[in-house]
């Protein structure tokens, strides 16, 4: 067993556990909604859409944080102005920041070159850099992740079922809307110093996605996900460490190849059975 | 003629989405404890209508009063089209049917006796209690449909309307929606429906034409007349052979191998 505790024997490395993990939990319970009320593309954009907040963050010396929370008002007003102004469908606009805010991160890199070594830690997270404080912080962001899943569960439930409806059971789809995207941001805001802006996707999607192949219900998917993300987390630094990988690219890739080994168990199992679709 | 007071009194009702117009002034009423079908082609404003009524689409001018019955509100429940559900979503079919009980319990409150009790009465109606525990992506369509029926049943509506509950479905799925529409108008509820199915619109109570305006409303016979259905349709998709009348209406043509139009010899509508 001491392959398995070896990698965990510094502080920092289980700082980096214990970081990694609560961002894993967050991810999963957030990942969950983004996967069933089908946005995950607005998901993907809004990662990759708050790079260019970093860049400038990091360029100017402010928090790198309050550089990502900008960036992504910026992206959602974009898509909802979009959205608004135009006959297209939302994707369109998710398309159009998406590529615009990732290219206006590239270009802000490529202008200044001196704080590349940090901009890669943002880029592809540094798990073995987390603080006392960013715990705190990823804690917080669990908690509040859990809590507002909780509340608003039947808001978000029969929004992704169907929002009109939400509309006429009295619920509060547009509400609902505009929560979800704020737990998003919040999440993949927080999470990206750990696993990186570019791979926090793998563990928001990557978790959810796979427990939607194993149970029935969001709330035993949630605690799946949840389970499949810590696992991916430990998994992910393990390899990482004996192998000499990057962490946080191995922890994101370990959900998505979870996910084809279960979809191809699934269709074994199937093959053996009669299918339950008519 | 109905003889009870209208549950619905839609006056010079205008809706318009932009530029679009997709409805010009009507006037209608919605007759108590009978079935109303909206019929017209597509794109003729039915949905938009049945929208309107439940409160979804917000009308640009005109009311709808939806009147009051035994001294309380009315209560309206919209079974919609099942092709507008995501049925990806990891919910079982006992759980769809539960959502419609936030209707009286809100966001927060916890489910009592009385919300299982109804849930339960609805799944039973339509059929579907050996399907509680099955996700909507293992239901057929008309599977899908009965449990949307039973959603907008575990409501405890005084009026209920449904978005072509008919269409596409099978036999079984059909006999027992048919049935349960009949049910609520035998117990004194309201009942809409839009259909772009004449044979359907023709056993109706209560009829309304629709072009993207009233064409005509009132009973069947007096309503789907080949004058008015001529001014409907057009004379490209209205068809009288011999004293029947069909309607070839290509936009609502169902595919081959889900063929359940009911095939039905209609009274004579020529005169």
């Amino acid at each position: 067993m001491t392959w398995l505790v070896e990698p965990f024997q510094l502080g920092l490395q289980q700082r980096a556990l214990l970081g990694a993990s609560l961002a894993a939990i967050a991810l999963a319970v957030v990942g969950t909604w983004v996967v069933i009320r089908g946005m995950t593309f607005l998901g993907d954009a809004l990662v990759h859409g708050v790079v260019p907040g970093i860049a400038l963050a990091l360029l100017l010396g402010f928090d790198p944080l309050l550089g990502a929370v900008g960036a992504a008002l910026v992206m959602l007003g974009g898509i909802s102005l979009v959205h608004r102004q135009t006959a297209f469908s939302e994707d369109t606009g998710i398309g159009l920041l998406f590529v615009g805010m990732l290219g206006l991160g590239v270009i802000l890199i490529s202008r200044s070159a001196g704080f590349s070594g940090e901009l890669t830690a943002v880029l592809f997270g540094d798990a073995l850099g987390i603080s006392g404080g960013d715990l705190v912080v990823l804690v917080i962001i669990v908690a509040v992740a859990i809590a507002v899943s909780l509340v608003g569960y039947r808001h978000f439930l029969v929004l992704a079922f169907n929002e009109q409806k939400a509309r006429l059971l009295g619920l509060r789809p547009a509400a609902a809307h505009v929560v979800l995207l704020g737990l998003i941001t919040m999440v993949i805001v927080g999470s990206f110093r750990t696993v990186g802006t570019l791979l926090v996707f793998g563990l928001l999607v990557g978790p959810p996605a796979t427990a939607a192949l194993l149970v029935r219900r969001v709330p035993a998917m949630m605690a799946t996900a949840t389970a499949i993300g810590v696992l991916s987390v430990v998994v992910g630094l393990v390899v990482s460490y004996h192998a000499d990988t990057s962490g946080s690219a191995t922890m994101a890739v370990v959900p998505v190849a979870l996910f084809f080994v279960v979809l191809a168990g699934r269709s074994v199992a199937g093959r053996g059975s009669s299918s339950p679709r008519r | 003629m109905p003889v009870n007071p209208p549950a619905v009194q839609v006056t010079d009702l205008v809706v318009r989405y932009g530029d679009t117009v997709a409805l010009s002034p009507s006037s209608f009423i919605v007759p108590r404890g009978a079935v109303t079908a909206l019929i017209g082609p597509n794109g003729s404003g039915k949905s938009t209508l049945l929208g309107a009524i439940a409160g979804l689409v917000t009308p640009t001018a005109g009311t709808i009063d939806i009147l009051p019955g035994d001294g309380r509100p009315r209560r309206v429940s919209l079974v919609l089209q099942s092709t507008k559900v995501a049925d990806a979503l990891p919910v079982t079919v006992a759980e769809v049917v539960t959502m419609a009980r936030y209707a009286t319990t809100g966001a927060y409150r916890r489910l009592g006796a009385a919300d299982r009790a109804a849930v339960t009465a609805a799944i039973d109606r339509m059929g579907i209690g050996d399907l509680a525990s099955r996700h909507l992506s293992e239901l057929s369509g008309g599977q899908r449909q009965r449990v949307f029926v039973a959603q907008g049943l575990a409501e405890e509506h005084d009026l209920l309307l449904l978005d072509e509950p008919m269409t596409g479905l099978d036999m079984v799925s059909m006999k027992a929606i048919d049935d349960v529409i009949h049910a609520e108008q035998q117990a004194g509820r309201t009942v809409v429906i839009t259909t772009h199915d004449l044979a359907e619109a023709h056993v109706a109570d209560h009829v309304v034409l629709l072009a993207k305006r009233v064409v005509a409303s009132g009973p069947a016979r007096s309503v789907l007349t080949a004058e008015h259905l001529l001014e409907a349709y057009g004379s490209g998709l209205v068809h009288a052979v011999g004293e029947r009348m069909f309607v070839d209406d290509p936009a609502h043509r169902h595919p081959p191998d889900v063929h359940t139009h009911r095939e039905r010899s209609l009274p004579d509508t020529a005169d």
